[in-house]
Order: C-alpha cells, then structure tokens, then sequence
C-alpha cells in the first residue's frame, strides 16, 4: 500500500502552479514510474499534484531548427516520433531502451530530467543537443541548461514550487548521431555505461564534435575537453588516442578510482575509440 | 475520494477511488478483476499489466484517479470460458501456460502487439512481450503461440 495523500487532477498550468505555491510537502506526478516506486518505499508527501492531462505540457514542436518538448511526453512517444527520430535520433534510440514497453508508455522525459539518475538513457543525448529548460512557479519562469540544474546523484537545483515547463533542445540535422549503452541485459536493465555523440565531419575533418558520458560520474557529463581537442583536426589514430586519454583522465578526475572502473573504463575505451573513428 | 468514470472492458464504469489507490487495487478489489495480479509492486514483473488506450502499462504504478477518462482492458476482454479469443487458444495449444501467474499479463502484452502489429516477427513479439516475466515456460512456448495466434488473427480478418 501507499502512503496517504490526497491527490489533485491539473487540467491547467495555471492550475498546478497555484497549487505548488501554496500546498505544503506536495509533489508533482506524471508517469509516476520513479515516484510510486519511492513511495512504496515509505517517500511521504501530503498532496500528489498529477499534471499528466495538461495538454501544453504534452506534445513535440519543430520551430527554427529548436525541438520543443512538452516534458510529459512519454518515452515510447520521443522513441518513436518523427520529429525527434529526423532531429535528434540518439534521443530518439535512448528514449526506446528505457525500461521495458510498459515504462515507455508510462514514464516521461520530464519525470527522467527531474529524477535525475547518473544512468538516466535520456540524458546524455539531450546533453549534446544543448537542453535548455523552462522551470515556471506562480508569477515567475527561468531557463536554465539541463547541465546547470542536476547537481548531484537524483538531486537537480529546481525548487519545491517550480514545475518543470518545455524541454528545448537544438537540431544537429548533418551530424553523424548516436546513442551507445551497455547494460545487464536488454530490458529492465539499468545503464551502466553510456556515451551519446553527435560529429560532423568534412572530408576526414571534424568539424564540429559533441560527446556527452553516462553512468561513470556521478551526472552524465559533455566531454567539452575532448570536443575542443577534436574541432578542426584531422580524423586520425593519434588524435583519437590522445582524445581517448583525456575522456578516460576527465572521468577519473571527477569520479575518483571506482571499483567498477576496472571494467568500465576499457570498454569506453573501446566505444569511444569506435564512435570517434567513425565505425 | 475520488469518483472516476471510465471504459472497463468495453462498458462504461464509475467507481470511487482513494486519491493513493493504486489502478490494480481498485480493479481488484473494487470491481472484481482479479485476472489482474499483483506481483513485484514496483514495475519489474509485468503480472499487473492493464491496456490503458490499447497499450500496455503497469497498473501497480498508476494511480486509479489516472484512468479516468480513458479505456481499460484487462484479460476478460479478450475471451469468455465460452469463445475464447485466439491468442489464448493458441497459449493452451502451445503449452504456454504453466502456473498461468504471469498469463493475464502476458496475453494483454501480445494482445496490444497485434492491434499494431499484423504480422510480427519474433524480435517483434519478444520486445512486445519484454516487460512481463515468466518463470516457468522459458519463453519459447509463449513466443510460439504468439506467432501462431497472429496466423490466425489474419486468417480469420
């Protein structure tokens, strides 16, 4: 059984936002797949605020090269939608290896921001894509980047009275994108490493590269020292070694040695070697 | 508490919920659905599986106040002991069901790939069936009478 609250049914924005500002120990609700789990568990909140049926907070828009994403989208919708797969395909292969199917149609990709788990699928490509959010409370909204707002393990920077409004994220239509996990098994597995890129190249030159990594710190991170290093070189072992090594240094420099880097760490070896060679 | 309004197996039903009630309970104890097991409670065995508008989800993780509105089906859906639907035909011919725990859920799983998905192949049906566990068949008998359930489906339409 569940512990105890009352529940509020918002049809509006408008509606959940008044009842953030001024409800004590209340909580947002979508999906529900991280938050019914947590209060299963004993999380105690006095009312559960399910903003599911506000249509504004639903839906994918594709305007000036910028995809907007309600956050109550569900993964099975971002795995599959057309404008997501054209615009930001490592999103969209992120977005179908979540959970199982019935966590897909439940789950949301704001409910993935805001749990903010070191192995959320979702994050790492929405990294690349320079997600910004809009986080609205009653009277007043701020953007701020998706790398700004988690700022530890399951810990983001949004306040009790915020709720979390469109996902923007950038079209890198022309890049070579990609979406890599490795995990336990196929479904219901959680990733234990995670890497999402996006390069463009011209004429075994890269042009541009962006590289985001899961699971082997404590928030996904953009491997910004590794993207400065690779712009404009030429696609070659030597570049790619010494961008290897500094991927592989970032990560132990924010991490720490962790006894699962053992492993890890030679396997994203491997991948970035891949990714980065263009196999 | 909450009265909520909504589409059970094809007829329109009200009934009134706890604001922390979760879909199954209801379903279970409310209305009599007791096809609708309860098994882990937090997403990972599928037994609890509901069709909310034709897809699957768990209704361990939906809270009850959620369905209103929408369209829900569960097992009595598909088949009554007098005509019984293909798919469940084509699971007692296969042998693909032994304690039959995870049957209910299984079913409504496949069942959802079919209305997409005429002629699935067995990745298909696999992926389809990936959120429900079974742990008496190994799988191989449920994947077999899946495939041949949709033979028959398009057979028959």
């Amino acid at each position: 059984m569940l512990p105890d609250f009352a529940s509020i049914i918002a049809e509006t924005k408008e509606e959940a936002l008044s009842c953030l500002s001024s409800l004590e120990r209340a909580k947002v609700i979508a999906g529900g797949t991280d938050l019914m789990v947590k209060m299963r568990s004993g999380e105690r909140y006095d009312h559960i605020i399910d903003i599911t049926n506000i249509r504004e907070l639903d839906g994918i828009a594709v305007k000036d090269g910028v995809v907007v994403i309600g956050p109550v989208a569900t993964h099975a919708r971002l795995g599959s939608d057309a404008a997501i797969r054209e615009n930001a395909p490592g999103l969209a292969l992120a977005c179908s290896l979540v959970g199982s199917p019935q966590i897909r149609n439940m789950g949301t990709i704001g409910g993935n921001i805001v749990n903010a788990s070191p192995a959320a699928d979702s994050i790492p490509p929405m990294l690349i894509h320079d997600a910004m959010l809009t986080l609205e409370s009653k009277g007043s909204s701020r953007k701020v980047r998706l790398e700004d707002i988690i700022v530890a393990p399951y810990k983001t920077s949004i306040n009790t009275r915020e709720l979390l409004g469109p996902v923007e994220i950038t079209s890198l239509k022309g890049y070579r994108e990609g979406y890599f996990r490795v995990a336990k098994r196929a479904t219901w597995a959680i990733s234990r490493l995670s890497v999402a890129w996006a390069i463009s190249e011209e004429e075994g030159t890269f042009k541009d590269v962006k590289l985001a990594i899961g699971s082997c710190t404590p928030m996904p991170f953009r491997a910004v020292k590794v993207e400065g290093l690779l712009r404009g070189e030429k696609r070659q072992p030597g570049i790619i070694a010494e961008a290897v090594r500094i991927a592989l240094e970032e990560i132990k420099l924010i991490s720490g040695i962790r006894p699962s880097f053992a492993y890890k760490l030679p396997v994203l070896r491997g991948i970035l070697e891949n990714v980065l060679g263009g196999e | 508490m909450k009265t909520i309004s909504f589409i059970l197996n094809g007829k329109k039903t009200v009934v009134e919920v706890r604001d922390s009630e979760t879909l199954l309970y209801a379903l279970r104890e409310r209305l009599g659905i007791t096809s609708v097991k309860e098994g882990c409670e937090i997403g990972e065995c599928g037994t609890c599986t509901v069709l909310i508008d034709d897809e699957p989800h768990y209704s361990c993780m939906t809270l009850a106040s959620k369905a209103n509105g929408s369209d829900v089906k569960t097992v009595e859906f598909l088949g009554t002991a007098d005509l019984l639907h293909p798919l469940q035909e084509a699971f007692i011919n296969s042998g693909a069901v032994q304690c039959g725990y995870c049957t209910p859920g299984m079913l409504l799983s496949a069942y959802s790939l079919l209305l997409k998905n005429k002629d699935p192949d067995t990745d298909d049906i696999r992926e389809a069936i990936s959120g429900n566990l079974c742990r008496c068949t190994g799988y191989i008998q449920i994947v077999e009478a899946i495939k041949d359930a949709a033979g028959l489906c398009k057979h028959n339409s």
